[in-house]
C-alpha cells in the first residue's frame, strides 16, 4: 500500500510540475523580452510562489487570486456538494441493472445540454418563477444560481461515473463464483459490489473536478459572479497572460490532487474490502 | 458482456445517430436551398415576432427569420466541429495510440507532457490557444483542446494491451516491433474508428459552442449556434424562442453523435 502512495505521490508530483512549466510557459508571453529568458524567470518565480503582477490592474496576481477566489471556491465546493447529494442516490438508484439500462437513453439526453444552456435555462426559470433578473448583483444571482449550475454538472458527472462503474462491476466474474458458494445477491451486491462501485467513483475524482471547474467558468461567465474562473477569461480575452497563468496553474494543481487522492482512496477502499 | 438483445438495441441506437446526422449534414448542404432569408438579413419580419406560420421559429432584435438563422448557425458549428473532430481523432486517440509503441523512457516523457494538458480543463485551453492565435482558429482550438484527454486514454489503453499475451508471444518469437504496432493500429480502429470520431464530435461540438458563447469562437457574419445563443442573452427572458431554438438545434446535433458513438456507461464521454 504504501509503495502505491508513493508511486502515486510521485506522479502528482511530476502533474504538478508539468502544470507549472505550462503556467511559466503561458506567463513569460507577458514579457517583452527574450521569451526563453522570459519563461526562465517566471518559472524561478513560480518557484519562489511569486506569480507576477496583473498587466491589467497593476496588482500582484496572487492579490488578485486571493481576492477573487473565495467565490469561486464556494460556487465549486457547494456544487461538489449538491453533487455528491444528488449525484450518489441518483447514480446508485439508476446505475442498478435494469434500472441502468431503461434509463440509458433518458442520461444521453440530458447529459447532451451544454453548461451554458443549462445556466439560461436556469436564469429564464428564476427569472419567470421569482421574478429575479440574472442581471442584478444578489447572493441568488451570484451565488445560488451559479452553484446549482455547477451542482447540475457536478450531479451529471458523478452518476456517469458511478454508473460506469457499476456496469463494470455487472460483468465481473466474481458474482457467479460467490454465487456458486452460497451468498445471496444482497450480500455480494453489498460486500463485494459496493465497494467497486464507490472504488470507481473515487478514480474518476480527477474527471469530476474537471468537470465542476469547467462549469464554474461558463456559470460565473452567465451570472456575472465574480471569481477566478470569470477572471480567467476576462485575463485571456485581454491577453494579461500573467493573470491567466496562475489560475490556469490553480485549477490543474485541483485537478491533480483530486486523482491522486481518488486513486489512493479507491485504493483503501478496495484493500478494507478484501 | 452485452446480451444480443442489448448488441442489438445499441446498434438500432447507433443507426439512428448516424441517419441522424447524415440528415443534419444534408440539411447543411442545403442551407441556402433551404433558409427563407439570406444569411443575416435584418428586418425580414418583425422585431422579436413569436413562433408563427409565417415565422417557424418566430424572430430575433433584428427581424432576423430564426430558423434560416438557426440552419446558418448549425452550418458553421458542424463545420467547424468536424474539422476539430478529425483533428481530436488525429493529434489524440491515433497519436496516443503511437506513443505507447515507443522505446518506454521516450512514451513515459511524452505522456507526462499530454497528460499535464489534460489536467487542465479543455474549454480553458482552448480558450488560450485561441486567445493566443486568431478567433478564426476556433475549431484548430478546440479540436487541439480536446486532444490531451484522447491521448492519455488512448495511451493507457495501448499500454495495457501491450501486456497482453499475444504481445508477449510476437515479442518472443521476433515479430518486429513495426508490424506489432500495424497489427494492434489495425484492431484498434477497425471497429471503433467511426465510433470514436463521433465521440469526438460530441465533445468538440459542446467546446466550440461554449467557446463562442464566451466571445472566442466564430466571427460574425458567420454566426454559429454558440453565437446565436449568446447574441440572444438581452431578448430571452422576454423572447424564449431566441435562445430555445439554437439550444435545441445544438443539443440533437450532441445528442445524435453521441448515439451514432454508441456511447453507452461502460465507456467515457
Amino acid at each position: 500500500m504504501w509503495r502505491f502512495a508513493l508511486k502515486e505521490g510521485g506522479k502528482w508530483v511530476l502533474a504538478l510540475f508539468g502544470a507549472l512549466l505550462i503556467a511559466a510557459a503561458l506567463s513569460a508571453l507577458a514579457d517583452p523580452g527574450p521569451y526563453l529568458a522570459a519563461f526562465g524567470n517566471r518559472l524561478m518565480a513560480f518557484l519562489s510562489l511569486d506569480p507576477g503582477r496583473s498587466t491589467i490592474s497593476g496588482l500582484p496576481a496572487a492579490r488578485e487570486l486571493a481576492m477573487h477566489g473565495p467565490a469561486t471556491a464556494d460556487v465549486v465546493l457547494l456544487g461538489a456538494l449538491m453533487a455528491l447529494m444528488l449525484g450518489l442516490p441518483l447514480g446508485l438508484l439508476l446505475g442498478t441493472g435494469g434500472m441502468r439500462r431503461a434509463t440509458a437513453p433518458v442520461i444521453q439526453i440530458v447529459s447532451a445540454a451544454p453548461v451554458f444552456c443549462a445556466c439560461l435555462a436556469l436564469a429564464y426559470a428564476a427569472f419567470h418563477l421569482f421574478g429575479i433578473r440574472p442581471d442584478t448583483a444578489s447572493r441568488v444571482t451570484t451565488l445560488f444560481l451559479p452553484t446549482v449550475a455547477v451542482g447540475l454538472a457536478g450531479t451529471a458527472a458523478v452518476q456517469m461515473a458511478l454508473r460506469r462503474a457499476a456496469s463494470l462491476a455487472q460483468d465481473s466474474p466474481f458474482r457467479l463464483g460467490l454465487r456458486r458458494l452460497g451468498l445471496t445477491a444482497m450480500e455480494i451486491e453489498r460486500v463485494y459490489v459496493a465497494p467497486q462501485i464507490f472504488a470507481g467513483l473515487l478514480e474518476s475524482l480527477g474527471e469530476v473536478m474537471l468537470t465542476l471547474l469547467s462549469a464554474a467558468v461558463v456559470a460565473e461567465w452567465v451570472f456575472q459572479s465574480h471569481g477566478i474562473a470569470e477572471l480567467f477569461v476576462k485575463s485571456v480575452a485581454l491577453h494579461d497572460w500573467s493573470m491567466a497563468a496562475p489560475i490556469l496553474l490553480v485549477f490543474a494543481a485541483l485537478t491533480c490532487t483530486a486523482e491522486f487522492l481518488g486513486r489512493v482512496g479507491s485504493r483503501v477502499l478496495m484493500r478494507a474490502a478484501s | 458482456m452485452l446480451t444480443p438483445e442489448l448488441t442489438r438495441l445499441r446498434r438500432i441506437l447507433a443507426a439512428a445517430g448516424w441517419s441522424g446526422l447524415g440528415l443534419i449534414a444534408i440539411a447543411v448542404m442545403l442551407a441556402d436551398f433551404l433558409a427563407r432569408a439570406p444569411l443575416g438579413a435584418a428586418h425580414t419580419g418583425p422585431v422579436l415576432a413569436a413562433p408563427s406560420e409565417a415565422f417557424p421559429f418566430g424572430t430575433d432584435l433584428l427581424g432576423r427569420d430564426m430558423f434560416s438563422e438557426t440552419l446558418y448557425g448549425l452550418s458553421t458549428t458542424v463545420a467547424q466541429a468536424g474539422e476539430a473532430a478529425v483533428l481530436a481523432l488525429l493529434a489524440g486517440g491515433l497519436l496516443g495510440f503511437v506513443c505507447a509503441h515507443l522505446p518506454r523512457p521516450a512514451g513515459n516523457v511524452l505522456r507526462w507532457a499530454i497528460g499535464a494538458f489534460a489536467a487542465i480543463p479543455a474549454l480553458l485551453l482552448a480558450l488560450a490557444m485561441v486567445a493566443l492565435t486568431a478567433r478564426g482558429y476556433a475549431g484548430l482550438a478546440a479540436g487541439l483542446a480536446a486532444a490531451p484527454l484522447a491521448f492519455v486514454r488512448a495511451f493507457d489503453r495501448a499500454r495495457a494491451a501491450g501486456r497482453l499475451g499475444h504481445a508477449e508471444y510476437a515479442r518472443a518469437t521476433g515479430i518486429s516491433a513495426s508490424a506489432l504496432l500495424n497489427r494492434d493500429l489495425a484492431y484498434e480502429f477497425r471497429d471503433t474508428l467511426l465510433p470514436t470520431l463521433a465521440r469526438a464530435l460530441a465533445a468538440v461540438a459542446i467546446i466550440l459552442s461554449t467557446m463562442s458563447f464566451l466571445g472566442f469562437g466564430a466571427l460574425p457574419p458567420h454566426r454559429d449556434l454558440g453565437l446565436m445563443i449568446a447574441a440572444a442573452r438581452t431578448s430571452y427572458l422576454e423572447a424564449w424562442w431566441t435562445v430555445a431554438f439554437p439550444a435545441l438545434a445544438l443539443m440533437l446535433l450532441i445528442l445524435l453523435a453521441r448515439l451514432a458513438a454508441g456511447l453507452d456507461e461502460g465507456e467515457r464521454p
